[in-house]
């Protein structure tokens, strides 16, 4: 049994942490670097060598062969993905993520904003502002050719909120997207200013975005009131008509991020009710 | 039109329910009119792969109660969907002709949102008509099983577990050794374990609290 295959396990096995940080490692197949750095995140490694090898993958941002079946970029994004996840363990890659933040591709600037907000890096607040500074007209346009938007705002606007440092430069750059034409930014926005200013017109407008026609739009409120922590929501969250899965995780972020009232027994007994 | 039965012509608006939005609605009058006859109209209605209606059809199934529970059990086992709706129609029910679907839904069900609805209900099943010795018979599984799941890999399941343990509990007698292990159960949910979310952690103590008052 003990032979050389055990090392090589078949496709769709679970592998172990040295596979992974092996896989990672070796440059010849991007789609196994690809599985690597996805691992390391899921699973949490703590590995010394994880954190190190991911920053170097970070930093291998070039077009890749896409013969590979792995469209270019794709490793540095799970890569940046995995070290949010890491967090705090990823302090050391908070200058590669500072650094891909410039990068020109949209979707590896969302996964860097993404991990730079999960590692709460105040450093990132300036670059994080630069980005959304030119406002929704601008930064937040559509591409030309795609339906994404010039900057990763959703990304860039929540980072702001998960760093979580209420100081009124960063609020001036928020405030804008609060009329942003798309019900999701506008949610992301309602965030980051409900998490950074404790204000209750922030979550007011939360709120309503639970009534939005688009099931899409309700869940992301949902999610966003949860992030928040906002517990005057908690009748308005029971009574969204989405899946109850999603409300009692909203509620969780009531009973975990907020304080105040309603106490938590209220919002247990509330959750109770949704079981 | 006829006056004597509102429900023969509600079952048969919803038969003819063209559309998505006009199921929804023809589920919930139905469900509304509190009639057993409707029962088995609902019951096929969690088959529908329509989520709207489901609940509507849950909802009036729960409110028909024990009248409902020949007609959810009769469900085709390999219907997959319609069987996560209806686990949670007698959950919500509480029968005790409920309990192997529960016990089975919590221990081997791939969906935690199938699972927390077991749970709960395992803790809330009426058995103040069965003979003592049956009750006991029937608390012990649901105890057994409640127990097992401390130990589930979602949060959500383990939280709707300390539910399950707080009313299996209330109704177990104060110093039997069954109350015992299910306090020691949210003992467990209750210990700040690797991955055990806060919010799960103040379910189980405020459920415990709840019992040492009782």
């Amino acid at each position: 049994m003990a032979d050389a295959d055990a090392s090589h396990p078949q496709a769709g096995e679970p592998i172990s942490e040295q596979e992974a940080l092996h896989r990672l490692r070796q440059s010849e197949d991007s789609s196994q670097q690809y599985y690597g750095a996805w691992w390391l995140g899921r699973m949490r490694s703590q590995h010394p060598e994880a954190v190190p090898l991911l920053q170097q993958a970070l930093r291998q941002r070039r077009p890749r062969d896409s013969g590979a079946g792995v469209e270019e970029n794709a490793v540095a994004r799970n890569a940046a993905r995995a070290l949010g996840k890491l967090a705090p363990a990823a302090q050391a890659a908070i200058p590669d993520l500072l650094d891909t933040l410039q990068d020109a591709d949209d979707g590896l600037r969302e996964a860097a904003a993404r991990a730079l907000g999960q590692l709460a890096a105040s450093e990132a607040i300036e670059a994080l502002c630069e980005r959304l500074a030119s406002g929704p007209a601008v930064a937040g346009a559509q591409q030309a050719n795609s339906p994404r938007l010039v900057e990763p705002c959703e990304a860039l606007l929540e980072a702001l909120g998960d760093i979580g440092v209420n100081e009124p430069r960063v609020l001036a750059v928020v405030k804008p997207f609060i009329a942003h034409e798309r019900p999701l930014i506008r949610s992301a926005a309602a965030r980051t200013l409900l998490q950074l200013s404790g204000e209750a017109r922030w979550g007011e407008l939360l709120v309503d975005l639970l009534d939005h026609p688009q099931l899409q739009v309700r869940r992301a409120a949902l999610m966003d009131l949860g992030a928040a922590g906002w517990r005057p929501g908690f009748k308005a969250i029971a009574a969204t008509l989405a899946e109850n899965s999603l409300k009692l995780m909203a509620l969780r972020g009531l009973v975990e991020q907020g304080s105040g009232d309603p106490g938590d027994e209220a919002l247990l007994a509330c959750m109770d009710a949704l079981l | 039109m006829s006056m004597d039965s509102p429900v023969t012509a509600r079952i048969a608006a919803l038969q003819q329910a063209g559309s998505a939005l006009a199921l929804l609605q023809a589920t919930q009058e139905l469900a509304s009119c509190a009639d057993a006859r409707a029962a088995p109209v609902l019951v096929e209605v969690l088959g529908f792969n329509n989520p709207g209606a489901a609940v509507a059809a849950v909802e009036g199934l729960i409110c028909l109660g024990t009248a409902a529970v020949d007609a959810l059990l009769q469900l085709d086992p390999e219907n997959y969907g319609a069987r996560a709706w209806a686990v949670r129609a007698l959950a919500g029910i509480g029968d005790v002709r409920g309990l192997e679907l529960l016990l089975d839904a919590l221990g081997s069900d791939v969906a935690a949102s199938v699972r927390r609805a077991a749970a709960k209900g395992l803790g809330q099943l009426q058995l103040a008509e069965l003979p003592p010795d049956q009750q006991q018979d029937v608390q012990r599984q649901c105890l057994g099983a409640l127990l097992a799941a401390t130990s589930d890999g979602e949060w959500v399941v383990r939280y709707a577990v300390a539910v399950g343990l707080e009313l299996l509990a209330a109704g177990l007698p104060a110093e039997g050794p069954e109350r015992q292990l299910a306090q020691q159960g949210l003992l467990t949910l209750q210990e700040a374990a690797d991955g055990t979310p806060p919010v799960v952690q103040r379910r189980a103590k405020l459920a415990l609290s709840r019992l040492e008052l009782q």
